[in-house]
C-alpha cells in the first residue's frame, strides 16, 4: 500500500508569503521600523499597534518584518556558500576515492563530532561583526552534512554505465565531474540544502538570542528574543511570543517541503 | 504406520469456494479442496499462482486490506467467524508454520536458543529447563551439533537454520505441519536431507501436512496433490494418480518436464 | 575483532582532540591584536612598548606558532590551561566547577529523552495508523522547528512569571540550603525545555525503525507460529534500537549545541553558559578550554556509546560482517 504523496502546496504558499513580505517589508512595514514614540511604550497588540510596541515604543510588526530581511539573508548567503564547499570536498572525496577519501572523511567525521554552535561561536569571537560576516561564518561551518551525501552520491554515480563510458572517451575531467556526476545529484543537493536552510535560520536566531550575532541594534527575530528577556520582567509578553512564532512557522514551512521531497527522492540523510 | 490408513472422510480441513481479493483484484477465487487428516498434502504451482495466498488463508494471515470470501473449516470449525485472538491461539496450539527463507527467519540478534524456546515451549507454557532436555534431543536426531543453542542466525548457514525450524516442528507435534517451499532456498544435497526429515517426521508423528512447493520431486512425497495456476485450482487427486495420468494440460507440461 | 574496532575508535576520537586543539589554538591567533590586548580590552591602546614587551614574552608571543602550540598543548596535558584574562584565575579551575552543572543537566536530558522516545516510539510504532502514530509524527516536526530558547521563553512567561510556580533562572534558591531538592525544582524548566526540543526526533526515529521491523520477515515467521505479541514486541525493539543508538550517538554534540542556549537562557552556570560569556568578553584562555572540554567530554560520550553498540549488536561481537 503505498499512500500518494501530496505536494505540499499549503506550506510552499505560506514560506513564499513569508518571504515576499520579508523583500517588500519596508513597503509593507505600517510604521518605520526604527521610529521611537515614547507615549507608546510596551503597549500590548491594538488597532494601531497589531502586534505591540517595544520598550522604545518601536512597532513589533514593523521590526519583525524588516528583521526578517536580516534573518533570511544571513541564512541564504551561508547556505549557498555552504553548498559550494560541500559540493567540492564531497565532490573530490567521492570521485578520487582512496587515501585522499579516507584522510578526507576523517577530518569531516571530527568536524561533525565538535557542536556546530560551538564552532560558529569560536569564530564569532574572532570575527564578530557585520551581517556579510556572520553569513560567512556559517556557511564555512554548515558544508558537512553536504560533503558527506555529495561524496555518497558521487561514489554511487562514478560506478555507472554512462560516466565509465564518459571516462574511455576521454572526456575531460570537469565534464565527467560538473555535466554528468553533478547534475545527477541535484536532487539529493536540493533536499540537503531544504534542510541546510532551516538550520541556518536556527543557527543564527540562536546566536542573535544571545547575543553575539548580528549587533543587537539591528532587527533581527533572535535579536528581538534577545532583548525579550527584560521584556517579559515588565508584562510584555507579546515580545516574546510574536519573534518566535515568525522563527517556527518559517521553520516549519522549510521543514515540512524538505519531508515531502526526501520522501519522494531518493536521498538518503 | 496406521495413521496412513486412515484415508477416506476423515478431514481436518475443509476449503469451499475461497476467493481473496485485494484493492479490487482477484489473488484466487473458487478455491475448493480438502486436506485429509494425517496425510501429506502437496499444493503445486508457480510464483502468482496463489498457493502462498491458498496458505495465508488457511493460516488466517491475509494482509489488512484483503478481503475473503467462502470458508473454512478446521476440525469443522469455520475460521472466518473466529476472532483474531482465537485465530492466533489456533497458530499456536494446532499449527506449525515452516517458511522459505531461513536465514531471514529468525530475529538477528536473539541466540537460537531464545528463539527456538519461544517457537516451541514458551507457546506451550512450558519452562526453559524442561525445553533444554528435549531440544537437545531433537537437535541430535537432526543432525545439529548442540552448540546451535548458543549461536547466533548469522552464524549459521541457510541450511542449519531450516532445520532448526523442522526441530521446532518436531518439539510443537503440531496437527498439522504447513511448509511454504520450504526447500527452494537450499541447495540440491540439503533439499534431499530436509525432504528425508520431513518425510521421518510425519511418520513419527503422523502429522497432517501442508506442502507448498513448486518442485514435483518435493511434491512426490505427498499421498495428494492440488495444482494451482492463475489462483485457481486446475487439477485435484491422489499423486500417485496425476503423475501417471495428468489431465490439464498445464499439470502434463509440468509432469512431461519433470521426468 | 572487538580490539581492532575499538581501536579505530580510539584513534579516531584523538584526530577529534586535535583538531579541536587546533581549532581553540590558532582561534586565539587569529583574533585581532594579541592576548594583551585581550587582557587589557580597551586600554591597550594605552600601554607602552615595554609593557606590551613584557605580556607578550609572558604569553610565549614571541616564538613561532606551532613551537606556541607544541608548549600549550604540552601544558594542556598535565591539565594547566593557563589563566583567564578577565578573573585570573585557573582556566582549569574554573571549568571544573562548571563541569558538573552542565553534565547533570546533559545526562539527565539524555535519559528522560531516550525513555520516553523508546516508550512512544514502540506504542506508536507497532500501532500503525493509529491516532498516537501519526499524533507523533506531527510532534515530531513540530518540535524540531521550535527553537529551544523560544520554547523556553514561553515556559518563563506561563510558569514562572504568570503562574509563579517555577523558578526561571539560577541553580539554587539564594535563601535555600543548596540541597538536591532545591537544586531540581530549578533543573525542571531548563530539563523540558532540552527535553521537548529532542524527544521527538528521537521518538520518531525509533518509531520508523520499529515499523520496518515489524514488516519484516522473521515477525511474520514469529506470528504465523503463534509467538506471543509480548515475544514480538520485545524482539522488534531488540533489533529497533540498534540503529536508535547509533542515531543518538550522531545527535550527541546536538545536545551540548542545545545546553549553551538553554543554559543562558535559564542562567544555569555550566560550560554552555561560560563559553557564551567569555566570548562576549573575549576572554580567549577560558574560551579555549571551554571548547577543548567539550570535545573531551563529548569524545567520551560516543566511546561510551560505541561500547553501547557493540553490546547491543552481536555482529560486532562475533565477528562476521561490521
Amino acid at each position: 500500500m503505498r499512500t500518494q504523496r501530496k505536494y505540499p502546496l499549503f506550506w510552499i504558499v505560506l514560506l513564499a508569503l513569508i518571504f515576499t513580505t520579508t523583500i517588500f517589508s519596508s513597503l509593507l512595514a505600517p510604521f518605520e521600523p526604527n521610529a521611537m514614540d515614547m507615549n507608546q511604550i510596551y503597549k500590548a497588540p491594538n488597532a494601531t499597534h497589531l502586534l505591540g510596541t517595544d520598550q522604545l515604543g518601536r512597532d513589533v510588526l514593523s521590526r519583525l518584518l524588516v528583521g526578517g530581511k536580516v534573518t533570511l539573508f544571513i541564512a541564504i548567503i551561508s547556505v549557498v556558500l555552504s553548498s559550494i564547499i560541500g559540493i567540492i570536498y564531497g565532490g573530490i572525496s567521492g570521485y578520487f576515492g582512496g587515501a585522499i577519501d579516507a584522510v578526507m572523511m576523517r577530518i569531516l567525521e571530527a568536524f561533525l563530532t565538535i557542536p556546530s554552535l560551538v564552532i560558529v561561536l569560536a569564530l564569532q569571537a574572532i570575527m564578530q561583526g557585520s551581517v556579510w560576516r556572520m553569513a560567512m561564518i556559517m556557511g564555512v561551518t554548515g558544508w558537512f552534512v553536504t560533503a558527506r551525501i555529495v561524496r555518497s552520491e558521487f561514489i554511487r554515480l562514478k560506478e555507472l554505465e554512462f560516466v565509465q563510458m564518459a571516462k574511455m572517451f576521454r572526456t575531460p575531467l570537469w565534464k565527467i565531474l560538473f555535466g554528468h556526476l553533478l547534475r545527477n545529484c541535484i536532487p539529493a543537493i536540493f533536499v540537503v540544502t531544504i534542510f541546510n536552510f532551516a538550520g541556518a535560520i536556527f543557527t543564527e536566531v540562536s546566536l542573535s538570542f544571545l547575543g553575539i550575532g548580528v549587533p543587537p541594534a539591528t532587527p533581527s527575530w533572535g535579536t528581538m528574543l534577545y532583548t525579550a528577556q527584560n521584556d517579559l520582567l515588565v508584562g510584555a509578553w507579546w515580545m516574546g511570543l510574536f519573534p518566535g512564532l515568525f522563527i517556527f512557522v518559517t521553520i516549519l514551512c522549510v521543514q515540512v517541503i524538505g519531508g515531502t521531497f526526501k520522501q519522494g527522492g531518493r536521498s538518503h540523510i | 504406520m496406521e495413521v496412513l490408513s486412515n484415508k477416506g472422510g476423515d478431514h481436518i480441513f475443509k476449503i469451499e469456494n475461497v476467493a481473496v481479493h485485494l484493492n479490487g483484484k482477484y489473488l484466487i477465487h473458487d478455491v475448493s479442496f480438502t486436506v485429509p487428516k494425517g496425510q501429506i498434502t502437496a499444493v503445486i504451482g508457480e510464483s502468482g499462482s496463489g498457493k502462498s495466498t491458498t496458505l495465508s488463508a488457511l493460516l488466517g494471515m491475509l494482509p489488512a486490506q484483503a478481503v475473503m470470501e467462502g470458508s473454512i473449516l478446521f476440525n469443522e470449525r469455520n475460521l472466518m467467524e473466529l476472532s483474531e485472538q482465537e485465530r492466533a491461539g489456533l497458530r499456536k496450539k494446532h499449527f506449525f508454520t515452516i517458511f522459505q527463507d531461513a536465514t531471514n527467519s529468525f530475529s538477528p540478534t536473539l541466540k537460537i536458543k531464545q528463539q527456538l524456546y519461544r517457537l516451541t515451549a514458551s507457546r506451550l507454557g512450558q519452562k526453559e529447563e524442561a525445553f533444554l532436555g528435549k531440544i537437545t534431543a531433537i537437535l541430535k536426531d537432526l543432525n545439529l551439533p548442540e552448540d546451535v543453542l548458543n549461536r547466533y542466525p548469522f552464524e549459521l548457514s541457510g541450511g542449519m537454520l531450516q532445520r532448526c525450524m523442522l526441530a521446532c516442528a518436531f518439539y510443537n507435534e503440531p496437527d498439522v505441519l504447513m511448509a511454504d517451499e520450504p526447500t527452494s532456498a537450499l541447495d540440491m544435497l540439503h533439499q534431499q536431507e530436509f525432504i528425508k526429515l520431513l518425510k521421518n517426521l510425519h511418520a513419527r508423528l503422523g502429522a497432517t501436512i501442508i506442502l507448498i512447493t513448486h518442485d514435483l520431486g518435493v511434491a512426490a512425497i505427498a499421498d495428494s496433490m492440488i495444482v494451482m495456476k492463475n489462483g485457481e485450482i486446475v487439477e485435484a487427486g491422489q499423486v500417485a494418480e496425476i503423475f501417471k495420468e495428468p489431465k490439464h494440460p498445464y499439470t502434463k507440461r509440468l509432469v512431461a518436464n519433470h521426468f | 575483532m572487538i580490539a581492532k574496532w575499538l581501536g579505530k575508535r580510539v584513534i579516531m576520537g584523538t584526530i577529534v582532540l586535535i583538531i579541536v586543539s587546533f581549532l581553540s589554538f590558532f582561534m586565539m591567533h587569529a583574533a585581532p591584536g594579541n592576548p594583551a590586548t585581550a587582557y587589557y580590552g580597551g586600554n591597550a591602546q594605552t600601554l607602552t612598548t615595554g609593557e606590551k614587551e613584557r605580556i607578550e614574552q609572558a604569553f610565549g608571543l614571541d616564538k613561532p606558532v606551532l613551537f606556541q602550540y607544541g608548549t600549550w598543548l604540552g601544558e594542556a596535558l598535565q591539565g594547566n590551561l593557563g589563566y583567564s584574562a578577565k578573573e585570573g584565575r585557573p582556566v582549569s579551575t574554573i571549568l571544573l566547577e562548571r563541569l558538573p552543572n552542565t553534565l547533570q543537566l546533559i545526562v539527565l536530558t539524555l535519559f528522560l529523552v531516550t525513555i520516553t522516545s523508546i516508550w512512544l516510539g514502540l506504542q506508536a510504532g507497532m500501532k500503525e495508523g493509529s491516532l498516537l502514530d501519526r499524533g507523533l509524527s506531527i510532534f515530531s516536526i513540530a518540535s524540531s522547528a521550535i527553537p529551544p530558547f523560544w520554547l523556553g521563553i514561553l515556559f518563563i512567561m506561563v510558569f514562572s512569571i504568570t503562574l509563579g510556580w517555577l523558578p526561571s533562572s539560577g541553580m539554587n534558591d539564594v535563601r535555600g540550603d543548596g540541597g538536591l531538592v532545591d537544586r531540581l525544582y530549578h533543573m525542571v524548566l531548563p530539563l523540558t525545555v532540552l527535553v521537548i526540543s529532542h524527544v521527538g526526533i528521537f521518538a520518531r526515529f525509533l518509531q520508523d525503525s520499529v515499523k520496518v521491523e515489524n514488516h519484516s520477515y522473521y515477525v511474520q515467521v514469529a506470528r504465523a507460529n503463534g509467538v506471543s505479541e509480548r515475544e514480538i514486541r520485545s524482539m522488534i525493539l531488540r533489533n529497533a534500537v540498534i540503529p536508535y543508538i547509533n542515531y543518538v550517538g550522531v545527535t550527541i554534540p546536538s545536545f551540548f549545541g542545545g545546553s549553551i542556549v538553554v543554559e543562558t537562557l535559564f542562567s544555569w552556570s555550566g560550560l554552555g553558559q561560560l563559553l557564551v560569556k567569555s566570548v562576549m568578553v573575549k576572554d580567549f584562555p577560558v574560551l579555549m578550554g571551554a571548547i577543548l572540554i567539550i570535545g573531551v567530554v563529548v569524545v567520551i560520550c560516543l566511546f561510551i556509546i560505541d561500547v553501547l553498540m557493540i553490546c547491543l549488536n552481536p555482529r560486532l561481537r562475533r565477528g562476521g560482517f561490521v
